[in-house]
Formats: C-alpha cells, sequence, structure tokens
C-alpha cells in the first residue's frame, strides 16, 4: 500500500468513526461546518477578470464580421 | 406546538435525522415533517409562523430560525411522509424529547426525491448499517417506488 493509499484509508476510517458520536455531538459538527460554509459564502469573492474588449483586441468588433474559428 | 394544537404530529426528518444514524453531513437547515390541523387552506403554514412570532421566533426565508438553526416546516404531503411522522421514533436531544423518522423511511423519501445528495443519504444509510436493502425495497414497493429501487440499485449497488 503506498503511503496515499494509506493516508486515505486512514481518513475514511476517521470519517466512519464518527458514526459512533452522539447524535447531538454530530448536530453540533454539523452546525460548525454550516457556520464556515456561511462565512465563506459571505465573503466578497475574488475580482473577476473581463476580456479584453475594444477592436484593437478584437477586430471583427470593426469590421463587423465574424472571426472565422 | 403540539400541546397548543397547532400541530397534530410532527417528526424531524431530513439531513439532521439522517445524523442520527450515520456520521455527520453538511446541511443548511432542519426540516420538520408537520400535519397541520388546518391542512386544506392555501396557507397551511401560517399558524405555525403565527406561533413562532409572539413567541420570539423569526421567520427567515423558507424557514424559521430555531437557535442556530433555520427550521423547515413541510406539511406530509402523501402517504408515504404521512407515515414517516407516524411512525417516527422517540429521540433524546440533550434532554429534548424529540421524534426522528426511522431509518427506512428516510432511505425511501431521499428515493422519491432524487437529487445526487438523495442517492448519497440512501448509501450512507446503507453503509452505516442502520437499514436493510430488504427493508428500503418492501416499502419502496409499497409506496409504488419499486421502480425506483431497482434503478438505484443497478445503478449504485450492483456489480
Amino acid at each position: 500500500m503506498t503511503d496515499s493509499e494509506a493516508m486515505l484509508r486512514r481518513q475514511a476510517q476517521w470519517q466512519k468513526d464518527r458514526r459512533s458520536l452522539s447524535w447531538p455531538e454530530k448536530i453540533r459538527m454539523a452546525e460548525q461546518v454550516r457556520e464556515s460554509a456561511e462565512r465563506l459564502r459571505d465573503r466578497p469573492g475574488p475580482a473577476r477578470t473581463l476580456p479584453p474588449s475594444g477592436p484593437a483586441r478584437r477586430p471583427y468588433l470593426a469590421t463587423g464580421r465574424c472571426p472565422e474559428f | 406546538m403540539q400541546q397548543s394544537g397547532v400541530i397534530r404530529d410532527y417528526a424531524l426528518f431530513g439531513a439532521t435525522a439522517q445524523m442520527r444514524y450515520t456520521e455527520p453531513v453538511a446541511t443548511l437547515d432542519a426540516g420538520v415533517l408537520v400535519a397541520v390541523k388546518s391542512g386544506n387552506r392555501l396557507d397551511p403554514l401560517r399558524e405555525i409562523y403565527d406561533f413562532c412570532a409572539v413567541r420570539g421566533y423569526r421567520a427567515a426565508g423558507e424557514a424559521i430560525q430555531v437557535g442556530a438553526w433555520p427550521a423547515q416546516f413541510i406539511p406530509a404531503f402523501n402517504p408515504l411522509t404521512v407515515e414517516a411522522m407516524e411512525e417516527a421514533v422517540p429521540a433524546d436531544f440533550d434532554g429534548v424529547p424529540l421524534r426522528v423518522v426511522r431509518a427506512d423511511h428516510l432511505a425511501v423519501i431521499a428515493l422519491s426525491v432524487g437529487r445526487a445528495k438523495d442517492w448519497a443519504r440512501i448509501l450512507a444509510l446503507l453503509e452505516s448499517g442502520s437499514v436493510s436493502r430488504t427493508a428500503i425495497a418492501e416499502l419502496a414497493a409499497r409506496h409504488g417506488l419499486a421502480d425506483a429501487w431497482h434503478r438505484f440499485e443497478n445503478r449504485f449497488l450492483n456489480d
């Protein structure tokens, strides 16, 4: 077994072991995940890079002809 | 709410109920199946919202915020969900008694809904050993979902 396989197996076992937690403990764990997800969702995303515009970069705008692909 | 007569019956279902049987899963809200007294009205949840509002629980979108969780109340809408609610089992949440839908009903409700996360729910319930393929097959057949179960088995369980 490679190191990666062993690590994945340990991770899967760790996840399965959480099944034995009490129901309230599992709910609290899900609560933490939900709060983290909400914080991530509320964060502003990365600035979007728009494609270049204008006739210099898109000559078909000036010619009115579609580029051939 | 039950003692006040706003609802006749209730049971926790969805992901929060699933976690009683499986490992924890990510979810945004707590689903509650309810049988409301005014089930035939156009706005069957109005009395629940009013009941909660006077006690300081505010509406949050389609849900009502109860502590850390948005609780989404869903009237039991077909024979399967009515049976799931009526045959729910008592559970204890930090000393608070609650009724929770059984694992076999959770699996068959998921089968009837059929989104990707519902397939994952069925697989998680099976893997946890809280429900058997036979139990799901029987319950699915009783609710007209035998074909759906065969398709699920062929897709995910049969080699």
